[in-house]
């Protein structure tokens, strides 16, 4: 029973885990958040829905696809919403805001052309479990546990060697001294926006496969992803990944006692209080800021 | 029928009404960006429900409404000390979440998705408001009450110790002003009104199930102060009549309902959207959401 429960808390952990990563590397560069990242998953997991079991194209195509759409969703939202209020100065509060409207109408989008009945990607049979002494795993959920963690991989590689991903550290660091050595911060909150809702679609194809998809899934992932991303340090992409870890494993270890409804609050009290005893999460720096 | 219609828009506009001018006196005057509003309500109105099927008279089920919201709202008040900003409105928006996800689970109570049926219309001293007109009336009077009850307040000394709170903490706090009691007020009596009005949308509408209280139900309600204008009771006022009405010319083009709905979130997210970007102190609003 042990070790089953670890291995559901870390598959969930691997889920949780791809949405904190992209929502804190955007959050990291641009000092807001951006709620509507949900909803950038939610949308990218319903275009792969639409080239893959509606037109019927290959599935490694419709997944590029999907995760392409992310990437146009992602960025076209920066530079449509949040550009124009960054330019008058609006409060991290006033765009966070924005983005929980935002979130609702890619929402309402999902409902509008696809309808509040569930989805399903019927790619791999999610029947094939293996069993591993006293664990069953199926296959789909291995795939999903090495694929992240491959993506999670590179994605760190990126921010560490790449000439943007300097860049990008760079002016999480530090705005105005990035701004003087000539990096346009304008840019990279662009870049951050490509990447992290890159990483949007690529959670959403991943998540579809294992889950089905639903309107409103966006807002639930965000949560998560989100109190992860406060456990883990929320400027930090590994912070995040490690929060996520931590919650799915909270999540399924709490629900060995607690009846399954709780699950949702076992997330809730660990993020109040981490944001209450330790804002700056696991891995953060603390501050001298308000 | 025209007037039958007219009757049931008005009683939404009261109940609206009452949320939004409860929303204006933690958002607005007291400056604590509570975006868990929606909870407050739904609390009011399932506790109202249960009490009101398990044969309570009707006041008290409005007064228990009213005070559980209220206690939640004291309870959400406690670390307004502490975490500021855009992590206070991410924990609100959790609080929210939680609240409904509660609702969604707890099936032995709230008997989840199915919702609660059959709740009783009120009845006082034995007078039913069976009728909508008689309902509009009892409406009419307890929008009045909480009107002159949150301009009374505004207006007092302990008003403008809200405004101070919201404007700069720290000078009121050096004045010797106990500031986090009066958030922890104002954003208590702020619950308690959400709670009335979700007791009185349970006895009008007769049915209640999870969705009403969704997270996202929030943006209608925060569109409006936003619109009508911080700490400003008229503008909130010109506000709901206005966005209550305007999505209720798409019933006239002829939608679908399973379309009309997601219409009217993304109508209410799209004003918001351009309110914050064009027009951020709203049309009578005096000061900025920060």
């Amino acid at each position: 029973m042990f070790y089953q429960i670890l291995v559901n808390g870390l598959i969930a952990g691997a889920i949780y885990a791809l949405v904190a990563a992209g929502f804190s590397l955007i959050y990291s560069t641009t000092k807001f958040v951006h709620f509507a990242h949900g909803g950038v998953i939610a949308l990218s997991a319903y275009m792969l829905y639409f080239f893959y079991s509606l037109l019927g194209l290959n599935f490694w195509l419709a997944a590029g696809l999907a995760i392409i759409s992310g990437i146009i969703i992602g960025v076209g939202i920066d530079s449509l919403i949040y550009h124009p209020l960054r330019r008058r100065r609006a409060s991290p509060v006033i765009i966070l805001i924005a983005s929980v409207a935002v979130l609702l109408i890619l929402e309402s989008l999902n409902l509008i052309f696809f309808g509040a009945d569930v989805k399903s990607i019927n790619y791999l049979d999610i029947g094939s479990g293996w069993t591993i002494g006293p664990i069953i795993i199926t296959s789909l959920q291995i795939f999903i546990v090495i694929s992240s963690l491959i993506l999670l991989v590179l994605v760190f590689l990126f921010m560490k060697y790449s000439k943007i991903g300097k860049a990008m550290r760079a002016v999480a660091d530090n705005k105005s001294v990035a701004e003087i050595v000539g990096i346009s911060a304008e840019r990279i909150y662009a870049w951050s926006f490509a990447l992290g809702s890159m990483i949007a679609g690529f959670a959403a194809v991943l998540i579809a496969l294992e889950q089905n998809i639903e309107p409103t899934m966006g807002t639930a992932l965000m949560i998560k992803g989100f109190t992860a991303s406060i456990i883990g340090g929320v400027e930090s992409v590994a912070g995040g990944v490690l929060g996520a870890f931590l919650l799915g494993l909270a999540e399924n270890f709490g629900i060995w006692w607690l009846p399954s409804s709780y699950k949702d609050a076992i997330a809730f009290v660990i993020l109040f209080a981490f944001l209450l005893f330790r804002p700056e999460g696991m891995l953060g720096v603390k501050k001298n800021n308000k | 029928m025209a007037s039958a219609y007219i009757v049931h828009l008005l009683i939404l506009i009261g109940i609206y009404l009452i949320l939004s001018l409860s929303l204006n006196l933690s958002v607005g005057y007291s400056g604590v960006l509570n975006l868990g509003h929606i909870a407050f309500y739904g609390l009011g109105a399932y506790t109202s429900a249960l009490l009101a099927l398990a044969g309570a008279p009707f006041l008290l089920c409005l007064l228990a409404g009213g005070l559980v919201a209220m206690f939640s709202g004291f309870l959400l008040a406690l670390p307004t000390d502490k975490i500021k900003g855009d992590y206070l409105a991410l924990v609100t928006i959790g609080f929210s979440f939680i609240v409904y996800s509660l609702m969604l689970n707890l099936d032995d109570l709230t008997r989840g998705p199915l919702g609660l049926p059959g709740i009783p219309r009120p009845s006082i001293l034995g007078f039913q408001f069976n009728d909508n007109f008689y309902f509009l009336i009892l409406v009419i009077i307890i929008v009045l009450i909480v009107y002159l009850t949150i301009k009374r307040i505004t207006d007092s000394p302990f008003g403008k110790l809200l405004e101070a709170t919201r404007d700069d903490e720290l000078a009121a706090k050096i004045l010797g002003k106990d500031t986090f009691k009066a958030k922890a007020f104002s954003l208590a009596i702020s619950a308690f009104f959400a709670g009335i009005a979700g007791s009185l949308y349970a006895s009008y509408i007769t049915f209640i199930d999870p969705s009403s209280f969704s997270l996202m139900q929030i943006i209608p309600i925060i569109s409006i102060v936003i619109v009508g204008g911080l700490a400003s009771l008229p503008g909130t006022v010109l506000a709901t009549i206005i966005l209550t009405l305007i999505p209720e010319a798409l019933r006239f083009v002829g939608f679908p309902s399973s379309i009309l709905g997601p219409m009217r979130q993304i109508i209410y997210a799209l004003i918001l959207l351009l309110i914050l970007i064009y027009r951020p102190k709203g049309f009578w609003g005096k000061v900025e959401l920060e």
